[in-house]
Parts: structure tokens; C-alpha cells; sequence
């Protein structure tokens, strides 16, 4: 095995590790805002691909423009998702339930996918596709340089947002501790819905990212949930932090052990992570107090 | 003194309301053992009802389900715990018979009792793993195994046959399709009913009754001495067992497995949401349930064909049930013939209800003693 090669893989492997530590951020949002666990999450991914590609093929723009209407479309679901779905469920069942209730709406997605786009593989034709930079020896292709550009681009924009804006403060009380928030005058079934639309929002970045060099298919979405939710265990339930730092630690040993085990079995090393964290660490490896209960 | 007595302190005097007692009316009972009786009939006349071999397929498909949903009821129904990867069972269970079949050469029937018992001590080690964590996690465990066990049948192609799927020899060569349909169908009515029984067994034994505290508070029921851990790892292991059983039995029934359908979530969720939709703490609710949703399900398969729209239709029903019948169809309708608005399971007043009754009771006990004191002393 050349040195090449294992540079090459390990660069894949991080950014592929951004893709996943945006998505696992937003999932993490969901989770610490109301202890909801969103199942659906990696099916609006594939629906965000979808519209990317419905967009570029309807009129030939750069899917990446397709954001400029898919991430406030996705904002705004995601706060009446919240508003309208999962605030009616009735908090002692609420991460059961709620469950349940995002299994189904990734449901819907999926069979509406299909129902409208069929269930052939859809790819976009982009013109710098085949293109890649060398790097000492590496062959690193562009579009998956550009894809983590934007999930770190996003990133970092939520590290900023929640980190110093007043909204981002209010946000993390309330994911913190819901009544003394309440308690200082923060509107917390208000800001749990941003929040809700604000991991939305991280959906359709990254599935915008996402549509630039996959094929993708409705039924996609179930070969990202698995991951995604390993990546959260394994980084402790609600830590933001702790979902990046996993994700990008998965991301490069899914791709380094691809190289020995080919593409299929390195996906195992997902959910070896997840059994090897709730056998030895249940509360996951960054987890804070949030992991504690779940 | 009148006015000494009308100051008497008021808030101390707690007036206990007793939960009214669950009432049987002794026509209810009759009414159960009838509609017993009618389903029994139904059930078991259907092979003779049935108009072509089609529906009589279809029929063993619906008790498959029942069977299934029945199944994931020991862990879902009595303890809480809610698992979305029933199907790894369901699917272990099938591939575990035709493997047996297929490599040691057993008879068909021993196989699937062999298969179902390897299945349930498998569950073991994957049960204490996803018990050590509760609710959400538990959930995403129990997906995660799912997929595991597509990725490892799938790719295991020299064993499995992969994608290609894998032929199961049948346990009667010689017999025609309708007739096949005939026994199979039998078959899974005994199995519904072992099932059946062993739920209700347990649903009114000590054993249940400690699986049901789990459910409705673990701190509480684990500080009042219940073995949570092993009651749960129990339950678990049985619902394995009667899911791994009916997935057997499917293999013998279908003979040719597929790991996409063996190991999808889908087969996982229609289990949850048949039991939900039926009821979980009911015995017959899954039984409910999968009749409905799989004759639902037939019927888009038969009208819609191959396009997606049976997934909008899960999705939308179980969003339904999910948000505005968490307690399934029988206790709803159960409440529209008894009218008996409590029906939470813990108890039936709250804390805060209780001390409102109080200071109602407790007016009400104080205002003819006040207009007795009016009323020149009667009482003295």
C-alpha cells in the first residue's frame, strides 16, 4: 500500500468527517433542544439532494445556487415542524414518540420521492465533476473540496451564531435548563423552533454538498441515519462538540479501513463504535450531563 | 363556640378520594367472550371463505404480521421500550432456518426450532448492549442493528448469496400451492395463538406486572426492588424469540429470502405500528393492528403496483396514531361503550386534581356546619 494512497485516504476521510460532523451538529441541536431524536433528518438530506439536482436540471444553474431557496424553505419547515408536529406530543413519551413520529415523516419523504422523481438513480452533470487537485501524490476531487468547504463554512457560522449572538445564548439556556431559562424571560417554545429550523437548515447544506458527487435515490437516506446516529451516541448525546470530534474520528476510519475491508464492510466500523461506546461508555465519549439519562 | 368552630383550620382536614375501583360490568364480559368466539370462527374459516388462492396468501402474509407484532409486544407492550429493528429478528430467524436447511441438512420444522432458539441467544449479548441505555438511544441501537445485519447478509455472499437472495427447500415437496397455503396458514395460527398465550400467561403474572412498573416508572419500580435489568433482558429475549419464529416460519412458507426485504426498517416499523395502532397493552391489539394495516398494505400493493405511495400511507398513519391515538384503537373505542374518562395508568387523579376534589370537599363539608353556626346552634 503506497504512502500516496493512505494520504489520499485520509484526506477523503476528513472531509467526508466535515460532511457528517455538519449533519451530526444539526442532529444534536434537535436532540438538545428537546430531546427529540430525528430520524428524518437524513431523509430531508436526500430531499435537500433532490431539489439540488430538480433545480440544476430544470435550469442548468450551479446546484450550489439552489441554497440561496432551499435553506430558508428548510428553516422555515423545520420551525412549523416543531410548532405544529412534535410540541403535540406529550412531554413524559416525548423521545419515544417523537421517534416514532420523524420515522414516519422520513416515510412520507421517501415514498414522495419516489413518487414523484421514481426510483432511478439521479446524478448531476457538473462540469468540473471529474476534475482534482494533487496534492503531494493525492488525487482530491474537487467537488468533495467544495463540499467541505461548505459543511465547515456552516459550521462555523453555527459555532458563531450560537456562541455570540443573543438568540445563539438564549438557544443554549434553553438547551441547558429549560425553566430558569423561561425563568430570565427567554421565549423557549420560540427559540426551540429556530432551533429546529436551524438544524433543518443544516440538512439542506448538506445535502446540497451531498448532490455534487453522489448519485443519490429516495431509499438513500437509511445508509446516512445509521451513521449519523452512531456519531451522535459515540460522541454523547447532545454535545455539539462531541458529534464533530466523532464524526471526523468515523469519517477517517471509515475511509482508511476501506482500503483493507472495501466499501461495504468499512461501514460496519460505524456501528462497531456504537456498540463498543454503549458496552464500555453509554453516555458516550464527550457527552456532558444531557448523555447522562439517554 | 360557633365562631371558634368556623375558624377551624380547614386546609388540614385531607379528605382521601380513592381511585375508583376498575368496575367489570358483567355484560362486558360476555361481550369479550362473544367477540371472542366470532374471531375465532372468522379466523379460522377463512381458508374455506377464501375465493382463490391470492387471498388465502394474503391471509397468511396478515397472520405473519400479527405474529410478528404480537412478538415485538413483550418487549414494546410490557416494558416501553421501543425498538424500531424487530426485523434483524424477523430476518435472523429466516436466514438462520434456510441456512440450517441448507448447510446441516436438517428437516425443515427442526430447523426453524433450532434457528429460534440460535436467535434468542443471540439476542442476548445485543440485548444487554442496547438495554444499558434507555429511551432514544435505545431506539437508535435497535436500527443500527438492523442495518448491520443487512450490511453483513448482504455482502456475506458466499454464505448468505447476497443479493442474489437464497432459495429455501420446502418441508412438503409434494404438495400444491393452495394446499401449501392451507397448512402454512394452520401453522401460523398456532403459532399467533402460542404467542397469544403466552403474553396473556404473562400479562397477569407477577412477572408482567413488574415488566409494566418498568414501564410506567423504572427509577420507581427499580427502587422497589424489581430486577430491571434481567426482567427487561427477559423480555427482550422472548420478543426475539417469537419474532425469530415467525420470521422462520415465513421462510418455510415463501422459500426464497432477500436481505433488503428480511432486514428492512420498514418490516421493523410495521411491527410498531401495528401494535401501536392495535393497542400495546392490549392482547389482542397487535392482532388488530395487523389486520388493518395489512390489509392496507395489500391493498396498495394490488392497486398502486410498484410506485412508492405505500410508504406516504404508512408514514401518514403511523404520524396519525402517533400524535393522536398513542393508546391504539381498542382502549378508544373501549372508552366510547364505558365512558370512563380516567384512563391513565398510573393514577387516575393527579396531584394537582386531588388537592382541587380536596378543597372542593372539604367547602362543600364546611358550608352547612357555617349555616348551621347561623342557624343559632343546632349542632351544640
Amino acid at each position: 500500500m503506497s504512502g500516496a494512497l493512505l494520504l489520499q485516504s485520509l484526506i477523503l476521510g476528513i472531509l467526508l468527517g466535515g460532511l457528517y460532523a455538519l449533519l451530526a451538529a444539526g442532529l444534536t441541536l434537535y436532540f438538545g433542544i428537546m430531546r427529540v431524536v430525528m430520524i428524518a433528518h437524513s431523509a430531508f438530506l436526500i430531499l435537500a439532494a433532490y431539489l439540488a439536482w430538480w433545480f440544476n436540471q430544470q435550469t442548468g444553474i450551479d446546484p450550489l445556487v439552489s441554497l440561496i431557496v432551499t435553506v430558508p424553505l428548510f428553516f422555515v419547515t423545520g420551525v412549523l415542524m416543531q410548532r405544529l408536529l412534535v410540541s403535540r406530543l406529550k412531554p413524559l413519551t416525548l423521545t419515544m414518540m417523537s421517534v416514532l413520529l420523524t420515522f414516519a415523516v422520513a416515510l412520507v419523504i421517501e415514498g414522495t420521492l419516489g413518487f414523484l422523481f421514481t426510483g432511478t438513480q439521479r446524478r448531476i452533470p457538473l462540469p468540473y465533476a471529474s476534475e482534482s487537485l494533487n496534492f503531494f501524490g493525492a488525487q482530491v476531487p474537487v467537488v468533495k473540496l467544495i463540499a467541505f468547504g461548505l459543511a465547515a463554512l456552516a459550521l462555523a457560522g453555527l459555532f458563531v451564531l450560537l456562541k455570540y449572538t443573543r438568540f445563539g445564548q438564549a438557544l443554549r439556556a434553553t438547551i441547558q435548563h429549560p425553566e430558569a431559562a423561561r425563568l430570565v424571560g427567554i421565549n423557549t417554545d420560540r427559540v426551540a423552533g429556530y432551533g429546529f429550523g436551524l438544524g433543518l437548515a443544516t440538512a439542506a447544506i448538506g445535502g446540497t454538498a451531498l448532490s455534487l458527487d453522489a448519485t443519490i435515490y429516495p431509499s438513500l437516506h437509511w445508509h446516512w441515519i445509521g451513521p449519523l446516529m452512531a456519531i451522535i451516541v459515540v460522541g454523547g448525546l447532545g454535545s455539539i462538540p462531541g458529534a464533530a470530534i466523532a464524526a471526523l474520528v468515523l469519517g477517517i476510519a471509515q475511509s482508511l479501513l476501506q482500503l483493507p475491508l472495501g466499501p461495504t464492510w468499512a461501514q460496519t466500523v460505524f456501528y462497531v463504535a456504537l456498540f463498543a461506546t454503549l458496552m464500555f461508555r453509554p453516555q458516550g465519549f464527550f457527552g456532558g450531563r444531557l448523555a447522562q439519562r439517554f | 363556640m360557633p365562631s371558634v368552630s368556623s375558624r377551624e383550620p380547614i386546609a388540614t382536614e385531607t379528605v382521601v378520594i380513592a381511585p375508583p375501583a376498575p368496575r367489570r360490568r358483567p355484560a362486558a364480559k360476555w361481550v369479550t367472550i362473544a367477540l371472542l368466539i366470532v374471531g375465532a370462527v372468522l379466523v379460522l374459516s377463512f381458508p374455506t371463505i377464501a375465493p382463490n388462492p391470492y387471498i388465502l396468501s394474503a391471509g397468511v402474509v396478515i397472520l405473519n404480521y400479527a405474529v410478528l407484532s404480537t412478538g415485538w409486544n413483550f418487549m414494546g407492550g410490557f416494558t416501553g421500550y421501543i425498538s424500531l429493528g424487530h426485523a434483524a429478528y424477523f430476518g435472523l430467524g429466516a436466514y438462520g432456518t434456510a441456512l440450517l436447511i441448507k448447510y446441516l441438512a436438517l428437516p425443515g420444522f427442526v430447523a426453524w426450532i433450532v434457528a429460534a432458539i440460535l436467535v434468542a441467544v443471540i439476542a442476548i449479548p445485543i440485548g444487554i448492549a442496547a438495554l444499558r441505555v434507555r429511551g432514544a438511544s435505545f431506539v437508535i441501537v435497535s436500527i443500527a442493528f438492523v442495518l448491520i445485519m443487512l450490511l453483513v447478509f448482504q455482502s456475506w455472499r458466499d454464505v448468505t448469496g447476497g443479493s442474489e437472495g437464497l432459495n429455501v427447500p420446502r418441508p412438503f415437496p409434494d404438495m400444491l400451492r393452495p394446499e401449501h397455503h392451507r397448512v402454512f396458514y394452520y401453522l401460523f395460527v398456532a403459532l399467533l395463538v402460542f404467542a397469544l398465550v403466552v403474553w396473556w400467561i404473562i400479562d397477569r403474572s407477577k412477572f408482567g406486572t413488574a415488566l409494566k412498573s418498568i414501564r410506567e416508572d423504572e427509577d420507581k419500580a427499580q427502587s422497589l426492588g424489581v430486577p430491571t435489568t434481567r426482567y427487561k433482558l427477559i423480555a427482550y429475549i422472548l420478543s426475539a424469540l417469537f419474532v425469530s419464529l415467525g420470521g422462520g416460519l415465513y421462510a418455510l412458507w415463501f422459500g426464497d429470502l432477500d436481505p433488503i426485504f428480511q432486514f428492512s426498517i420498514l418490516i421493523g416499523s410495521y411491527m410498531v405500528l401495528m401494535a401501536l395502532l392495535g393497542g400495546v397493552r392490549n392482547l389482542f391489539g397487535p392482532l388488530l393492528g395487523a389486520v388493518v394495516v395489512g390489509v392496507a398494505l395489500e391493498y396498495f400493493k394490488l392497486e398502486f403496483g410498484d410506485t412508492q405511495f405505500h410508504l406516504i400511507a404508512t408514514g401518514i398513519l403511523l404520524g396519525v396514531v402517533v400524535l393522536f391515538m398513542p393508546d391504539g384503537i381498542i382502549p378508544a373505542v373501549k372508552g366510547l361503550f364505558t365512558r370512563s374518562s380516567n384512563a391513565a395508568s398510573i393514577r387516575e387523579v393527579t396531584a394537582g386534581e386531588l388537592l382541587e376534589q380536596n378543597a372542593v370537599r372539604s367547602a362543600a363539608q364546611e358550608s352547612p356546619r357555617r349555616t348551621n353556626a347561623s342557624g343559632e346552634e343546632t349542632t351544640s
